[in-house]
């Protein structure tokens, strides 16, 4: 794994790649298919900083015929496929090991059906997840799943990753809004897995997929749940003195028996760049403020924000209510733009994802606070306080030297802490190659070689995405010759 | 981070602003129509950033990511990040231009001849006569199907204000600028027209790459509108281009000088009420639907504005369903780039249809006549509110 900014060397290997270039060209048209240097360059990263590879071809296929076309196609030449939505992704998903061919969904942007009365819409992969919730909006129903990126991410991504997002909390994550998929193979067979019935018989096979990060298969139309949209929904926005305050709120709100829609924190420095972007009010005075929602009939409603209200007084905070639907608006518009307004502190930032149990919450956020110090770095702390989703922000400028050696050894000792605590690797971002070395320290062998069993039978040849996922040892890809050397660069 | 000029001589500071979160790209036009990287402001960034550094070279591909963006900013109302976008994208095409030459030659040739308004009115005049003649393949040139053979004249009234008449807007809609005129005196204020003083703004110029000419035809306008009144637009593209001739030219007086410039909504939104409102029955237009033109809403913000001078004056209004999505017209770009201005055009012809509206307003006219081109009944927010005074 490397950490910084992403590949941009210069070299050469040509007529391979030009007779698969033909080959694909034949398949889709040239109009789907583009080999040249700048859209190679940038299917080359995703949001994160994790680049050792280079895209080969990028391919925009319309459709299912289409990406079976190119699965035959890099069978024929051996070559690895890698799936690619918007790029929105943090843990390298979307990153060329080696130089794949990529697979870009972007162009199957379709809602091909929506059912109102069973609440079931098959949709084609590159549907982006807000573009979703916007067209079922006058049917009074939306896609549950939220992730902070939900405005540019496809769905055919959250599937990938089994995305979470603030709204999880109470409606649980993808794969509870997935009923079937209809994906390719790398043999180019498209299949269909899961189904509409409410028990589908046989092996959970839809359960396996969600979140197989690109390495079973393509997506190619999804049937995913829709819900209903709650009668009444409140946000309240609380700040506290202190993040102890902030974080013992949280415990006692879960504690009271409450199941708010979402419950959210965020830290002084993560508030400041979020309200300079929106200007919602947010107060910059605070050390940490909640943002909580509940929802449901309004009777309800009512009564549990009264209860949150009260229960964050208890702890010394200060609430507000969101008077409007506007308002309401903007105090998420900033909740979900604080990984891009961190540009406003550094020209770089590593999005961690990790999962501690909640009452674990105060002594893990200090114990981040003083690793980040110790490698000289920037904290920026926005997450899923709810479910002990933690997101800190390591904000850096890559080029002082040294500054990526640090974030990554930050990185890891925010990991063992978190581990140590008893929780996991990551929340909703996926392993990617951010986590793929650190697999071994939540999972044993034997776990680990049962994974790569289950993604062998997908893949037998490896074709999908390699050298995501699995360390070296249980991968079926050669992991250390992939990362170590880098193909020829794009701009030959 | 410094300020220093890497290759591609943009500001290196703006450059790195930008942290590829990607939140730009749904509100990115052509990205929306192609799907492709190269097409999204991220990407055209990252581009910018292989070039600057000399890892890449200017190869063709690079330049048709430069060139294919619409230059509407709405990346940035989206960015959490402020990144600059269309100042880093003005620069990079000033440096491509400079380098390489890419304009066309009629591109270059028209562009030209909007700084000269006499020649301007007489080769538009001559246009709308030999259409008349059937003789000229309009469509086809992506200019109006009717142009004016003929302008009603123009007269000042005084001095209270300046009216900023442009170049083709005031050869092809110069009803236009009557009826902005009529709206402004209804507020008890007299105006002047720029007229040929100051010909062309020159943000067409800015968009194509062609700094110097920006920049000659910014000082000649703001040498030729002296004094301290207030300069009043009713073209976005021209309003949000003399609005930033302060950083264009980095000069105290310019900067003065942008700070005399207001689109014409947002001048008139502090007057509403020295305006007699027409009863219900005087409203016009049935059912109306605003088109935000880029340079109203994502650069200048003076798109609230406008809702607020227009509501009162018109039966209905309503707002299209694409969060102010490009039309695709970007002044030049509907010339230059013919197939994405069309492809981002037809999801502004499917919003517009979702609206079910009887007539779209649009305070830009590459906008108008990019939109009145699709089918669509195309008016300027004044021009419904001089109406509805008529009526009174």
């Amino acid at each position: 794994m490397r950490l910084g900014r992403r590949n941009r060397q210069g070299g050469a290997r040509h007529d391979r790649t030009d007779r698969c270039v033909a080959d694909l060209v034949g398949a889709l048209g040239p109009e789907r298919v583009r080999a040249d240097g700048a859209a190679r360059h940038l299917a080359s990263a995703d949001a994160s900083m994790f680049s050792d590879g280079t895209a080969g071809p990028v391919c925009f296929p319309d459709s299912t015929e289409h990406v079976q076309a190119v699965m035959r196609v890099a069978a024929s030449h051996d070559r690895a496929v890698l799936p690619r939505g918007a790029g929105s992704g943090l843990s390298g998903g979307a990153a060329p090991l080696g130089d794949p061919i990529v697979v870009s969904t972007t162009r199957m942007n379709r809602v091909l059906e929506v059912d109102a009365e069973d609440r079931v819409a098959w949709v084609q992969p590159g549907v982006v997840n807000l573009d979703l919730s916007r067209q079922v909006a006058p049917l009074g129903l939306h896609f549950a799943p939220d992730p902070s990126s939900q405005q540019v991410c496809t769905i055919g991504g959250n599937v990938a990753n089994n995305s979470g997002g603030p709204h999880c909390l109470a409606y649980g994550v993808t794969s509870a809004h997935v009923l079937a998929v209809e994906v390719v193979l790398s043999s180019g067979e498209a299949v269909v897995l899961g189904g509409l019935d409410a028990e589908p018989s046989g092996y959970d096979l839809r359960g396996a997929f969600v979140g197989s990060e690109g390495m079973f298969g393509i997506a190619t139309k999804i049937a995913v749940r829709l819900t209903p949209d709650p009668e009444s929904i409140k946000t309240l926005l609380l700040s506290f003195d202190s993040v102890a305050d902030a974080a013992a709120t949280v415990g006692a709100v879960i504690a009271s028996g409450l199941v708010p829609a979402a419950v959210e924190m965020m830290d002084q420095r993560c508030v400041a760049a979020v309200e300079d972007f929106v200007q919602a009010g947010y107060p910059r005075e605070a050390a940490a403020v909640l943002l909580i929602e509940v929802d449901g009939l309004s009777r309800g409603v009512e009564a549990d924000t009264r209860k949150v209200a009260e229960i964050g007084r208890a702890h010394g905070g200060n609430v507000r209510v969101a008077a409007d639907e506007e308002e309401r608006a903007l105090l998420w518009k900033g909740r979900k733009s604080a990984f891009g307004a961190i540009a406003r502190v550094a020209p770089d930032y590593y999005l961690h994802d990790t999962v501690v149990p909640r009452s674990k919450l105060v002594e893990v956020l200090k114990a981040v606070y003083e690793i980040v110090d110790r490698h000289d770095l920037v904290a920026v702390n926005v997450f899923h306080a709810g479910d002990g989703n933690l997101h800190p922000l390591l904000a850096y400028d890559s080029r002082q030297p040294g500054a990526n050696e640090r974030v990554a050894a930050a990185g890891q000792e925010i990991l063992e802490v978190s581990l140590a605590v008893g929780g996991v690797l990551s929340g909703e971002h996926g392993i990617g190659v951010e986590k793929r070395d650190f697999m071994e320290f939540q999972f044993t062998a034997a776990d680990l070689e049962q994974q790569a069993l289950l993604r062998r039978s997908f893949d037998p040849h490896c074709r999908l995405n390699p050298g995501k996922v699995l360390p070296s040892a249980h991968s079926c890809a050669d992991v250390a010759s992939l990362s170590a050397s880098r193909p020829d660069g794009v701009w030959g | 981070m410094t300020d220093s000029l890497g290759l591609l001589g943009v500001d290196q500071a703006e450059l790195d602003s930008c942290v590829a979160c990607g939140l730009c790209l749904p509100h990115c036009p052509t990205y929306r129509v192609t799907g492709a990287d190269t097409h999204s402001p991220r990407g055209r960034i990252a581009l910018m950033r292989v070039v600057d550094e000399g890892i890449a070279p200017l190869s063709d591909e690079i330049v048709e990511s430069f060139d294919s963006c619409i230059q509407c900013r709405a990346c940035e109302t989206a960015c959490p990040g402020d990144v600059p976008f269309g100042h880093l994208l003005e620069a990079t095409k000033e440096f491509v231009e400079t380098t390489q030459r890419r304009a066309p030659w009629w591109l270059k040739l028209g562009l030209r001849g909007l700084t000269r308004p006499r020649l301007l009115r007489f080769v538009s005049s001559s246009l709308a006569v030999a259409q008349r003649l059937r003789l000229v393949p309009s469509r086809r040139m992506g200019i109006p199907e009717r142009l004016p053979v003929r302008r009603r004249a123009l007269r000042p009234t005084g001095d209270d204000v300046w009216l900023f008449t442009g170049c083709v807007m005031d050869a092809w809609q110069r009803d236009v600028h009557l009826a902005t005129k009529e709206v402004v005196e209804a507020t008890g204020t007299t105006v002047r027209p720029t007229g040929d003083a100051a010909p062309c703004c020159g943000a067409l110029h800015t968009h194509a790459g062609l700094g110097d000419d920006a920049r000659k035809l910014a000082a000649r306008v703001i040498s030729a509108l002296d004094g301290d009144n207030a300069i009043l637009v009713n073209s976005a593209g021209c309003g949000a281009a003399l609005k930033d001739y302060g950083r264009l030219l980095d000069s105290d007086e310019a900067r003065a000088f942008s700070e005399r410039v207001l689109d014409v909504h947002e001048w008139l939104a502090d007057r509403i009420d020295q305006i007699e409102m027409p009863d219900a029955q005087a409203r016009t237009g049935g059912r109306v639907a605003i088109q935000d033109p880029c340079h109203v809403r994502h650069v200048q913000g003076t798109h609230m504005a406008v809702r607020r001078v227009l509501e009162p004056f018109v039966s209905e209004l309503v707002e299209l369903d694409d969060e102010g999505m490009c039309c695709g017209a970007g002044g030049a770009f509907s010339l230059v780039q013919r197939q994405l201005a069309l492809d981002v055009r037809d999801r502004k012809t499917a919003a517009i249809d979702r609206a079910e509206a009887d007539v779209v307003v649009s305070a830009n006219p590459g906008c108008s006549m990019h939109l009145a081109a699709a089918g669509h009944a195309v008016r300027h927010p004044v021009e419904l509110i001089a109406e509805a005074l008529r009526s009174r």
